[in-house]
C-alpha cells in the first residue's frame, strides 16, 4: 500500500473529477490505520472492506458501489465483494493463488537479505525471518494466504492486466468466462527488489479505469 | 492512551498529516516531534517507518505529527510562487503551529530521512521554534579517512572486489534516472557554518547514518573528520548503524533505530510522567 498510495490518490482524484465519489482506506495494520504490520489479518481485511463500503454508502448516498483493488487488494475485493454488496469489481493484477504468492514473497525476501545493492554484507536468515519486503508478517496471515484461492464472484469483473509478459495469466480460467480484461501497455514493477521504495505509477491504469466507468455510466 | 487524528491544515488548507496526541497535556515549553517525508514516500514512511517512530514516541509522551509536504502524498499545492526551500519552511511552520494548537508544545524536534534530513536542516537554520533535529542519513562528506577505509580493504580481498564490482554493475543496470532518494549536498563549509550557528543557538542535533550510505560515510570517526571540532561539542552526536540499508527494510534494524531515537530524545528532551519538559 505504501508503494501504491500515489496511484490510488490519483485514481480517486480522477474519479472525483468525473463526478464519482471514491473512498480509499488502509486496512488495520497498514498505512495510517491502527495496528502493527504483523497484525494484518485476512478476515479483518475483509471486514474492513465491508465497513469501508458502508462508510462510502453513508457519506455519498450512492446505491451502486464498485470495488477497485490492486494485487492483494484485488484478492480481498474478490473475497468480500458479495458481503459488501458491490455491483462490479475492477481488479488491477489481482493475486489469484495465495500459495503461489506466499512462495514468491519468500523467494523475494530471501533475495532481499543478500541483495548487494541494499546490504554491504548479506544478512542472516534470522534477521530476515517473518517479514516480506520490509513488513513484518504474522504467522496467521501467512497461513490464511497460503490456503486462499480466488473463486469467480457473483458480479461482473474487469481485470486490468499489467503483469510482465513472463507471467502468464489466463484470467478467464481463473475467474470464469464473464471476466473482461483490459491489457495495459506498461508492466507495473510490483516485485522488483530495487524499486521497493518507489511509488507504483500508472497513467494507463487511471485512464483505463476512467474510460471504463465513463462508458458504463 | 494516544489519540491519532488525521488533519487537513496549512496556510492554504493544502497539507495532510496525522497527529499523535498522548493523553497527558504537554506542559509549557515541551517538545513535539515533526517527521518529514523521506524522498517521495508519503507520510507513513518507507515500510511504515514513520508510523512506527511516531507511535513509539507517543507511547513515551511526545506529541508527534507525520505529514506530507506540499505536492507529496495526500497534500496539494499551496499555489504560491516561491522556491521549494521557502515552501518547505512555510509547510513546516504550518505543521508546528498545528501541533502547538493540538498538543500545547512550543518547541519542536524535526526528524527526517535522506531528503527529509536535508529539509530538516533547511528549516532548522532559521526557525526559532526548532529545539533539535534528528538527521537520518543527513549531510556528511568524503574525507581522506573515508577513502582509505573504502579502498584499502579492497586491495587485499578478492571477495570485496567481486562485491564492489557487482554493486557497480547492478547499479549501472538499474539506472533509470528516477532515484527516489536522490539528493545533492551543499558545500561542506556552508553546512559546517550552519551547524555551528544551530549549536550556538542551543539546539541539540543527532546524526544517524545507515549502512546504506557507505558511498559517502563509512565510520563513526568520519563525522569529526568532516566537521572538525564542531563534532566534539556535547550538543551534537553521531552514530553509524553499519550493516543496515538506507531505509531500514528489516525489522531488527528498525528496532535498533527506534531505540536510538527514543534514547536520544529522552536524554535531551526528557518526558516526565507521559509529558515532555
Amino acid at each position: 500500500m505504501i508503494r501504491s498510495h500515489r496511484v490510488y490518490r490519483q485514481l480517486a482524484d480522477a474519479l472525483a473529477q468525473q463526478g464519482i465519489a471514491a473512498l480509499r482506506f488502509d486496512y488495520y495494520g497498514t498505512g495510517d490505520s491502527a495496528g502493527d504490520s504483523d497484525e494484518v489479518d485476512w478476515a479483518r481485511c475483509l471486514a474492513d472492506m465491508v465497513a469501508a463500503a458502508g462508510e462510502l454508502r453513508a457519506r455519498s448516498g450512492c446505491t451502486r458501489l464498485i470495488g477497485f483493488g490492486a494485487r492483494l487488494g484485488g484478492s480481498i475485493a474478490l473475497n468480500a465483494a458479495a458481503t459488501a454488496r458491490l455491483s462490479e469489481l475492477l481488479l488491477w493484477d489481482p493475486v489469484m493463488d495465495g500459495g503461489q504468492y506466499v512462495a514468491a514473497l519468500d523467494v523475494l525476501q530471501d533475495a532481499l537479505r543478500v541483495d548487494p545493492m541494499r546490504f554491504g554484507e548479506p544478512r542472516t536468515r534470522e534477521d530476515a525471518a517473518g517479514q516480506w519486503l520490509g513488513f513484518p508478517v504474522g504467522a496467521c496471515l501467512r497461513r490464511q494466504l497460503d490456503t486462499w484461492r480466488a473463486a469467480p464472484p457473483p458480479m461482473p469483473v474487469r481485470v486490468f492486466d499489467s503483469m510482465p509478459p513472463t507471467a502468464t495469466h489466463d484470467w478467464n480460467v481463473l475467474l470464469g468466462d464473464a471476466v473482461n480484461v483490459t491489457e495495459l501497455p506498461t508492466a507495473a514493477s510490483w516485485d522488483e527488489l530495487d524499486r521497493l521504495e518507489h511509488a507504483i505509477l500508472s497513467p494507463d491504469l487511471i485512464r483505463a479505469v476512467g474510460d471504463h466507468l465513463r462508458v458504463a455510466a | 492512551m494516544t489519540k491519532e487524528r488525521a488533519l487537513r491544515f496549512g496556510r492554504a488548507q493544502h497539507l495532510i498529516g496525522v497527529a499523535g496526541l498522548p493523553a497527558a497535556a504537554a506542559p509549557t515549553g515541551s517538545v513535539g516531534i515533526i517527521v518529514l517525508n523521506a524522498g517521495m514516500v508519503y507520510r507513513a514512511g518507507p515500510f511504515r517507518l514513520h508510523v512506527e517512530i511516531t507511535r513509539r514516541l507517543n507511547a513515551c509522551g511526545y506529541p508527534t505529527l507525520r505529514f506530507d509536504l506540499s505536492t507529496l502524498g495526500d497534500s496539494g499545492a499551496s499555489n504560491e510562487s516561491q522556491s521549494r526551500a521557502h515552501q518547505i519552511r512555510a509547510d513546516v511552520a504550518d505543521a508546528m503551529s498545528l501541533l502547538a494548537s493540538h498538543a500545547g508544545c512550543t518547541r519542536f524536534v524535526l526528524l527526517g530521512l535522506c531528503s527529509g534530513a536535508q529539509n530538516a536542516h533547511i528549516v532548522t537554520v532559521d526557525e526559532p521554534r526548532v529545539a533539535g533535529a534528528i538527521f537520518l542519513d543527513g549531510y556528511a562528506y568524503r574525507t581522506l579517512g573515508f577513502h582509505l577505509r573504502h579502498y584499502l580493504p579492497r586491495l587485499r580481498s578478492a571477495a570485496r572486489w567481486h562485491r564492489f564490482i557487482s554493486r557497480k554493475l547492478q547499479a549501472a543496470a538499474n539506472q533509470r534516472g528516477d532515484d527516489v532518494f536522490a539528493v545533492s549536498f551543499p558545500p561542506r563549509n556552508q553546512v559546517q557554518r550552519e551547524l555551528t550557528a544551530m549549536l550556538d543557538r542551543g539546539l541539540r542535533l543527532h546524526f544517524i547514518y545507515s549502512g546504506g550510505v557507505t558511498r559517502y560515510f563509512n565510520h563513526p570517526r568520519q563525522f569529526r573528520e568532516c566537521f572538525g571540532r564542531l563534532a566534539d561539542r556535547p550538543e551534537i552526536s553521531a552514530r553509524l548503524f553499519g550493516g543496515t540499508d538506507h531505509t531500514y527494510a528489516l525489522q531488527v534494524d528498525r528496532q535498533r533505530l527506534l531505540q536510538d531515537i527514543e534514547a536520544w530524545l529522552q536524554r535531551n528532551f526528557p518526558t516526565y510522567g507521559g509529558s515532555t519538559a
